[in-house]
């Protein structure tokens, strides 16, 4: 589970840099980083990435839009995808588990809130790939 | 004149009549409307002069507001920067603390002082104040196992780099400001652009200028409390995995 490469994806370099950090902190210390969707995507492309944190609110495409695109690419359509946003209402978590996210933080977050949502989702895909 | 030009003067008369009777009731209504307009005059030019000020000062609040956010950002860059030199060098100390090497230098030096005070000791005849420096040694070398110096030192270096981290995640705080920021700014944008609307044609007010930065928009945020939105979050999360959503 260390060696998991993990894509964080947030428009703020104080967030990206504290989601790193925390990482760091629960065990997962590879990460690279995109400032919105569009840059996440050419990421993914670019080079192997087993997990994706997410933002909501970014310019050029939005971490829904994002989850859209990866969902709808066969290639990808499986990575974990960990949603971390201010975004707090019911519509907006229901259209993000609509768009097929994995799961969902809300800010602020603590490591160990990031680490179980991490754990949680990588059993689900465990088990729904055996 | 015959008969029919007579009916002819006589129509005319008869819609000069009401022309003057629709007049005669117009006239009182159209007087009252003037009146109207003279006393809402003045109120006219106040409510000009608030939106000649709105329209300069809308944009200044949000340059406010911008830098702000501009300044807490940088702030929050600074404080990461010297969280990040901390927990590295933190991470350097009690990596040498827990290798022992802090435990061991000590160690070396205590046995080769343990050394000299015996050779002292047997040098001197059993002198009876090398005598005393000795056991003034030897009760300083028990006092040094008791305390266990290393392991305390560790936990408190650790406790120390829990701290950072705490610190380093209440900066969340920067992002989630910055976006309620957004926010107001969203709202006194579309405010300023609907006052723009409404003065078009009554007034020639300064154009509203557009916000510099577009900062992103959280839908309703402050519903309800953090910890019911995170309660809530889970909720849904749980009726999703039941496949109930």
């Amino acid at each position: 589970m260390a060696s998991l490469k993990i894509l964080i994806v947030d428009d703020s370099i104080t967030i990206r840099r504290i989601i790193t950090n925390a990482l760091k902190t629960i065990g997962f210390p590879e990460t690279i980083e995109a400032t919105n969707g569009k840059e996440a995507l050419e990421k993914l492309t670019s080079g192997k990435v087993d997990f994706i944190i997410t933002d909501w609110n970014m310019p050029e495409m939005n971490g829904l839009d994002l989850i859209k695109e990866v969902r709808a690419n066969p290639v990808y359509a499986s990575l974990p995808i960990l949603m971390i946003t201010v975004h707090g209402s019911e519509h907006d978590v229901v259209e993000a588990l609509q768009a097929k996210v994995n799961s969902y933080i809300m800010k602020p977050f603590t490591p160990q809130e990031l680490k179980e949502k991490i754990e949680g989702i990588l059993k689900t895909v465990q088990v729904s790939t055996e | 004149m015959n008969q029919h030009e007579v009916e002819k003067v006589l129509q005319k008369a008869a819609e000069v009549k009401v022309f003057c009777e629709y007049g005669q009731r117009t006239i009182p209504v159209l007087d009252e409307i003037v009146g109207f307009l003279n006393e809402i005059s003045p109120a006219i030019e106040d409510l000009k002069a608030v939106l000649e000020v709105a329209m300069v000062n809308i944009p200044k609040a949000s340059g406010q507001l911008v830098r702000v956010t501009e300044a807490t950002e940088q702030a929050s860059t600074q404080i990461l920067n010297t969280l990040d030199k901390m927990v590295a060098t933190l991470d350097q100390v009690i990596t040498s603390v827990s290798s022992g090497m802090v435990a061991s230098d000590l160690g070396v030096a205590t046995n080769k002082m343990a050394g000299i005070v015996k050779t002292l000791v047997e040098k001197s005849g059993w002198d009876a104040d090398i005598v005393e420096l000795a056991e003034a040694w030897a009760a300083h070398l028990r006092s040094m196992k008791m305390s266990g110096p290393t392991s305390n030192l560790e936990r408190l270096l650790k406790d120390l780099q829990d701290d950072c981290t705490e610190i380093m995640m209440a900066l969340q705080v920067q992002d989630i400001t910055q976006q309620h920021i957004g926010s107001v700014m969203g709202t006194i944008q579309a405010v300023a652009e609907e006052l723009q609307k409404l003065t078009t044609g009554f007034f020639i007010v300064p154009a509203v200028q557009p916000l510099p930065i577009n900062l992103p928009l959280p839908n309703d945020p402050e519903n309800v409390g953090e910890i019911e939105r995170k309660k809530m979050v889970e909720s849904l999360l749980s009726k999703a995995r039941a496949g109930q959503l």
